[in-house]
């Protein structure tokens, strides 16, 4: 990481600073020595621990076998399966298209089978000229599953777009926003279940902590769960817990990425990685990209760990307040119209930077005590052309 | 040698003190030895001496000097010849230190048991096994040194320092670090985490500090000094990297007065601070030598850090209690080094140019605790070197970043030393979000020249 050559630097300076109080000594050279030993050991602190995240994260929905390649644009799904004429996808966006070059050996006939899909997903499969490729939908085995038998063509380039199909109207609608499941997985059933009484909820826009450690077995528990209790789907960046296994890889494999921007009826929805107290230089280039593109429309924008914990003395925030006010005052600038976190295990409502502010972390991990607040999720509305028109917090228990 | 203003009772306490001197008979001491009325009024409880004789073992923690240092600091600050026979519980017999040739000072502020003590020789075992397994028993060092009592009191403090953790990290994962209770139990977590972290330093410096000649408190310290540097700051997130370091440090008395800069040209970052100290307890800072550097106090600090390509300005104020405490207390082998710690709460506010409007104020929990050394022996060289832990998230370097969202603050070296009467350096490496170095050149005005 960078932060080691630089740090050796600073290591280096301080010797040479110390150097002149005790030059011509043996015994100030030893203490020089230990000093110098200290600070290069401590310059080796990684200064972005974010950064292999956001390099794979580059690399997520990226797939090729059996003479597929397979690439879901802006990373919006995770391939799990390709292979033996099965293609399968863990959505994390209501609308995602997945381009799909398949060679001359390919076979024809794919099963295409994606979780974690709005209930009223459609696929729409062209090739290159535009022309339909043959789509036989499968009966569901869930709300949230959706599967597809799809003629491919080999030898072509194809575009499969998975959407509801009103994706793209401008027109109002309501969203649930939740995190911090962690080690309450067994017992997330009942947040769907009260998410579930509200059918005009879309999807759970979710800000991090799935799970307590990240793990394989964990995530796979969290994603089985959903589907079998939950209406809707769920699209999450990853928190804090995630990493504790691999550094998120896991996550990456089994849900996606850390750091995603989708459109849905007109509004911009940005999930960022800030899982290490952080965002890491690469993500918020991305970011920068999709404020440029949101400028002019309604945004929300979540992250697991705020940059600004309103409580500062705990310092639940970004480990670099510099930071925090900077990337809060970039999205003010930007226009951005509501912020969504998680990690703190409380509902909080504030402002950053002037920007309408929710801290809901009820997904049932250990709850702050004395707030009169336990489990409970949001229910965001928001209309395309207004902004954000209503944030109202919903008990669980 | 320049000293600070002459206070009337000083003058009249030098009077009283100097007629002893001089019109003093001689006596016989309990512990042999004829001395004069004088030597026998310093050397007893009443100015910090002892009447025990001098080969009863030294009491720890008795050897702090009593004489309240702002009497001795009016004695010391008198104009012309000053017979300072600075006494202690630690210094046994005698400590009146013959005339001066030249009518200058006819003692040295400080007469130290521990230059007339013999020092435990050096043991290269015993160093092995305060990192292995000296690192988590942190008094196996000094255990293994043959030195059972300093062992069992590092043992003590790691048991403190463990305990005092589990009393703050306990409530607060019961509490889901409620915003209610999260402070005093953060601020718990952090004292344990200080004891440990210090009593396992103090366990390797009391294994390696016979191989070397301890440090000593400066005697004095100039009244003004001023600092010139470079600062170097490598924050992945930011774009400021070069830094002109700017400082003074004024000492008044008990009031001192300091304030820094850190300007970047390129990007126009600029750090501003400037506060005042206010000695509760302690030797003031100009006569440190009065003392042995332990020291408390309350200090103030107005902040004002400019971030133009990050597109926003911070301002605000903080309040911290400050102490420092001389670890030869804790034992001879502890002799030039010191422990230090602050805690405290700062308050601040973000501005942000255009149509950005925030009127949030956000707090801070200040805390650090260091292990320190001093540096030079009662010469013109003279400072110290302190390995540290700061707590707070704001400045250039930040906590460190990393999968605990933020909680961990940062590390650092910092050393400060007059080389001679009017020049020194100043140096600071520092690991959190971001890493920092800096050097800088020291100019004191006045003090002794």
């Amino acid at each position: 990481m960078s932060g080691t050559r630089e740090g050796a630097v600073g290591a280096r300076e301080a010797e040479r600073a110390l150097g002149g109080a005790g030059r011509g000594s043996a015994r100030s050279r030893r203490v020089l020595g230990v000093m110098g030993l200290t600070a290069a050991l401590l310059s080796t602190g990684c200064t972005r621990p974010g950064e292999d995240r956001a390099v794979r994260d580059t690399r997520v929905g990226q797939a090729e076998a059996d003479a597929l390649k397979v690439e879901v644009e802006g990373g919006l799904a995770s391939v799990r399966t390709l292979a033996s004429g099965t293609l399968e996808l863990w959505g994390q966006a209501p609308v995602f298209t997945t381009r799909v070059t398949a060679g001359a050996e390919a076979r024809t006939d794919w099963l295409f089978m994606v979780h974690n899909a709005m209930p009223d997903a459609v696929l729409d499969a062209v090739d290159a000229a535009g022309s339909p490729l043959d789509v036989v939908a499968m009966p569901d085995a869930h709300p949230t599953v959706k599967a597809w038998r799809v003629a491919l063509r080999p030898g072509t380039e194809m575009r499969l777009t998975v959407a509801p199909p009103d994706w793209d109207a401008r027109q109002p609608f309501r969203f649930a926003a939740l995190a911090d499941v962690q080690e309450a997985l067994s017992k997330v059933g009942d947040i769907y279940a009260k998410l579930n009484e509200d059918p005009s909820l879309r999807f759970i826009f979710f800000a991090g902590d799935l799970t307590e450690f990240g793990t394989r077995e964990q995530l796979e528990e969290f994603q089985q769960r959903l589907e079998a209790d939950s209406r809707i789907p769920l699209y999450a960046t990853l928190g804090n817990h995630e990493t504790f296994t691999d550094d998120a890889r896991e996550y990456q494999r089994l849900v996606g990425r850390g750091s995603q921007h989708f459109t849905f009826h007109g509004v911009h929805f940005s999930l960022v990685d800030s899982g290490s107290s952080t965002v890491d230089p690469l993500v918020e280039e991305a970011l920068d990209g999709w404020l440029e593109e949101a400028r002019d429309a309604v945004h929300v924008v979540a992250m697991h760990i705020p940059p600004l914990d309103p409580i500062g003395v705990r310092g639940g925030g970004f480990a670099v307040r510099n930071e925090a006010a900077g990337l809060v005052g970039k999205m003010a600038r930007a226009g951005v119209d509501l912020t969504l976190y998680g990690h703190i295990h409380s509902y909080y409502s504030f402002s950053n930077a002037g920007i309408p502010a929710f801290i809901s972390g009820g997904g049932g991990a250990i709850p702050e005590r004395f707030d009169g607040v336990g489990r409970h999720f949001l229910a965001v509305d928001v209309d395309p052309s207004a902004g954000v028109r209503g944030v109202g917090l919903v008990r669980v228990d | 040698m320049g000293y600070g203003r002459p206070v009337w009772s000083a003058r009249a306490t030098f009077a009283v003190v100097l007629g002893l001197w001089l019109a003093s008979g001689a006596a016989r001491a309990q512990d042999g030895g004829w001395r004069s009325a004088f030597e026998l009024l310093a050397s007893g409880p009443e100015l910090g001496g002892s009447d025990i004789p001098r080969d009863v073992p030294k009491r720890r923690g008795s050897d702090a000097s009593v004489v309240p240092p702002e009497v001795m600091a009016r004695v010391l600050t008198e104009e012309g010849p000053r017979p300072v026979p600075t006494a202690s519980a630690a210094e046994s017999g005698p400590v009146v230190a013959p005339e001066a040739p030249e009518g200058g000072r006819v003692s040295e502020p400080r007469v130290r048991l521990t230059e007339d003590a013999p020092r435990p020789p050096f043991k290269p075992l015993p160093v092995a096994v305060a990192v292995v397994p000296g690192l988590l028993l942190h008094g196996l060092g000094a255990w293994a040194a043959g030195d059972p009592v300093t062992a069992r009191g590092l043992f003590a403090a790691e048991a403190t320092g463990l305990g005092l953790i589990a009393a703050g990290l306990v409530p607060i994962a019961l509490t889901g670090a409620s915003r209610k209770t999260i402070g005093p139990l953060y601020a718990v977590t952090l004292t344990g985490a200080g004891v440990f972290s210090l009593s396992m330093l103090a366990n390797l410096y009391a294994v390696t500090s016979p191989a070397f000649d301890p440090g000593r408190v400066p005697d004095t310290l100039p009244p003004l000094e001023l600092d010139l540097g470079y600062q170097y700051v490598h924050d992945a997130s930011a774009d400021y990297r070069n830094f002109f370091a700017l400082g003074a440090v004024a000492r008044l008395s008990k009031v001192r007065l300091q304030a820094s800069a850190r300007l970047a040209p390129e990007e126009g970052n600029a750090l501003i601070r400037a506060g005042v100290a206010y000695r509760l307890w302690g030797a003031p800072e100009r006569t440190l030598g009065l003392g042995d550097g332990t020291a408390l106090d309350v200090e103030g600090v107005a902040t004002y850090h400019r971030y133009p390509t990050e597109g926003f300005t911070l301002g605000g104020g903080e309040v911290s209690l400050k102490g420092r405490y001389a670890m030869e207390r804790f034992g001879p082998r502890f002799a030039g080094a010191f422990v230090e710690g602050g805690v405290g709460l700062s308050a601040q506010a973000y501005s942000y140019p255009g149509r950005v409007e925030d009127d949030n104020l956000y707090g801070q929990l200040l805390y650090t605790f260091g292990y320190g050394v001093w540096l030079g022996r009662g010469g013109p060289l003279r400072g110290e070197a302190v390995l540290f832990y700061d707590h707070r998230k704001d400045g250039l370097v930040g906590g460190l970043r990393g999968r605990g969202g933020g909680m961990v603050g940062s590390f650092g070296l910092k050393g400060r030393v007059l080389l001679t009467e009017r020049w020194g350096v100043a140096a600071e490496a520092q690991a959190g979000g971001a890493l920092m170095g800096r050097l800088s050149l020291v100019y004191a005005v006045g003090g002794d020249t």
